[in-house]
């Protein structure tokens, strides 16, 4: 499989992790509200956004699994996982929960939980953050080469020149950084 | 109409070819577009570092956007148009987050007004300026193009958002195809998601989900696919040669933004449309439209 993760991490089912660890209630709740509300408790576990996950075919992410462990309060293993971190974001199993459990925000509470526990956290985000702080973009104005392998960039194209931000972004950016309850 | 426009990231600093070809064709129908007077990112890339952040770009753009004291907001990329979206309900609920927010910008010095009007390329043209409007507009019909729609993912989930079209069977980008001649074909894969968000963390998966449905696409016989999002095309376009080596085949989709294909239908140059810019085979379908 590409890029799983190692061996033991993507294989563990429910019962390992449950036989594992122990339930972290205090965690759970916290989870629960980030997400804004008790939804999470309402899962029955149809199976829905599983089954139609864009990230199960290649990467093994069971978003049924993910809600019923913090349900149960099993999520001191998950911030640690590299399985958080698979979802394309595709928004499928919001749309598609009868229950609105809502698994693509949870995912996204797990991650936040993973920085802020200091825990393996793709690089690829950490990079977009002080990308972010230094131009007010996450990404940098590129030189394309054209089909006819003309290099051109936006003045090039005779595209309107825009502007950073001003200085007071930088200050309240870092200032949002620290808030922990979204 | 005059109306203000959030690019967001992708768009002004590489996907140039969609900034072109809107500014090429919203003039056709009497829409002026301000830019912001600051580019930022809307959040989107770090609300898995941090949502609060993210969600405060996002409050931050929208406030930009009314300082403008325009009315309506143009947001063409899918994925800043959720974020947007998402972070406007969280202050319209008037959460404690909201509130933070609100807060936050007063230090900037920037005001927020809840009642700017979102629009995405898709429903502009489609609601806004309307069927019957672009078919008119046209002068050079897209007749005997077959193409396949790809509509990404943000603009149509979740619904309680407010999304620009149905969750399940989004039809509106097939009928603003139909309404320039071309013929749009149907195709199980038509919902399946570009990857591109894996493109921090897991890009061979990222590549291979592009690949599968490229190469799906491709199995169509079809004269190439036809986008509305610049990560998508980020993903089906700049890197479709990458995305087949993952899947083990050789690629050679046409892949072209909406508006390119409608500055094409309404007579205006490829290369102002920059379709020069595209990576993937294009010539193929202009050859096919003049032919």
């Amino acid at each position: 499989m590409l890029n799983a993760a190692p061996k033991g991490e993507i294989d563990l089912g429910l019962c390992d992790l449950m036989s594992m660890a122990k339930p972290n209630v205090e965690v759970r709740d916290k989870i629960l509200a980030r997400i804004g509300g008790k939804e999470l408790v309402n899962c029955f576990q149809c199976v829905k956004c599983t089954s139609g996950c864009t990230a199960l075919k290649l990467l093994e992410l069971k978003p049924h699994e993910i809600i019923k462990l913090v349900n149960l309060g099993f999520v001191d293993e998950l911030p640690s996982s590299d399985i958080i971190w698979t979802c394309v974001t595709c928004l499928k199993c919001v749309q598609r929960c009868p229950q609105k459990a809502s698994p693509y925000h949870v995912i996204i509470a797990l991650r936040n939980l993973a920085v802020e526990r200091e825990a393996k956290v793709p690089e690829g985000y950490l990079k977009a953050v002080s990308q972010i702080l230094e131009t007010g973009q996450v990404d940098t104005y590129q030189k394309i080469v054209t089909r006819n392998m003309e290099t051109v960039d936006r003045e090039r194209l005779k595209l309107p020149k825009i502007c950073q931000p001003k200085e007071s972004f930088q200050t309240v950016f870092m200032k949002t950084m620290e808030e922990k309850t979204a | 109409m005059k109306m203000a426009v959030f690019w967001g990231c992708c768009i002004l600093t590489s996907q140039y070819a969609y900034e072109m070809s809107i500014r090429q064709v919203l003039p056709h129908f009497g829409i002026e577009l301000v830019d912001l007077p600051e580019a930022i990112c809307c959040g989107d890339p770090i609300k898995s570092v941090n949502t609060f952040s993210a969600s405060y770009l996002a409050a931050r753009a929208l406030s930009l956007a009314s300082s403008t004291g325009l009315e309506d907001l143009l947001v063409p990329c899918n994925r800043c148009h959720f974020t947007l979206s998402e972070t406007k309900k969280t202050i319209r609920d008037n959460t404690k987050t909201g509130q933070k927010m609100l807060g936050l910008l007063g230090e900037e010095g920037l005001k927020y007004d809840a009642n700017i009007k979102m629009w995405h390329t898709i429903d502009l043209l489609h609601d806004y300026v309307g069927l019957k409007r672009i078919e008119k507009a046209v002068t050079k019909p897209l007749k005997g193009l077959k193409v396949a729609a790809h509509v990404g993912c943000q603009i149509i989930r979740y619904t309680d958002l407010g999304r620009v079209d149905d969750a399940e069977n989004p039809k509106k980008l097939d009928e603003l195809i139909n309404a320039l001649g071309a013929e749009v074909v149907e195709y199980p894969e038509k919902l399946d998601c570009c990857g591109a968000a894996l493109l921090r963390s897991h890009v061979d998966s990222a590549l291979s989900l592009a690949g599968s449905k490229l190469k799906a696409v491709q199995n169509l016989q079809a004269d190439g696919m036809v986008v509305s999002c610049p990560e998508c095309q980020l993903m089906f376009d700049a890197k479709q040669k990458d995305a087949g080596t993952t899947v083990g085949a050789k690629l050679h989709v046409p892949v072209v933004y909406y508006t390119q294909l409608l500055g094409l239908a309404l007579g205006i140059d490829g290369k102002k449309l920059g379709l020069d810019l595209n990576q993937s085979p294009v010539d193929q379908l202009q050859a096919k439209i003049c032919a």
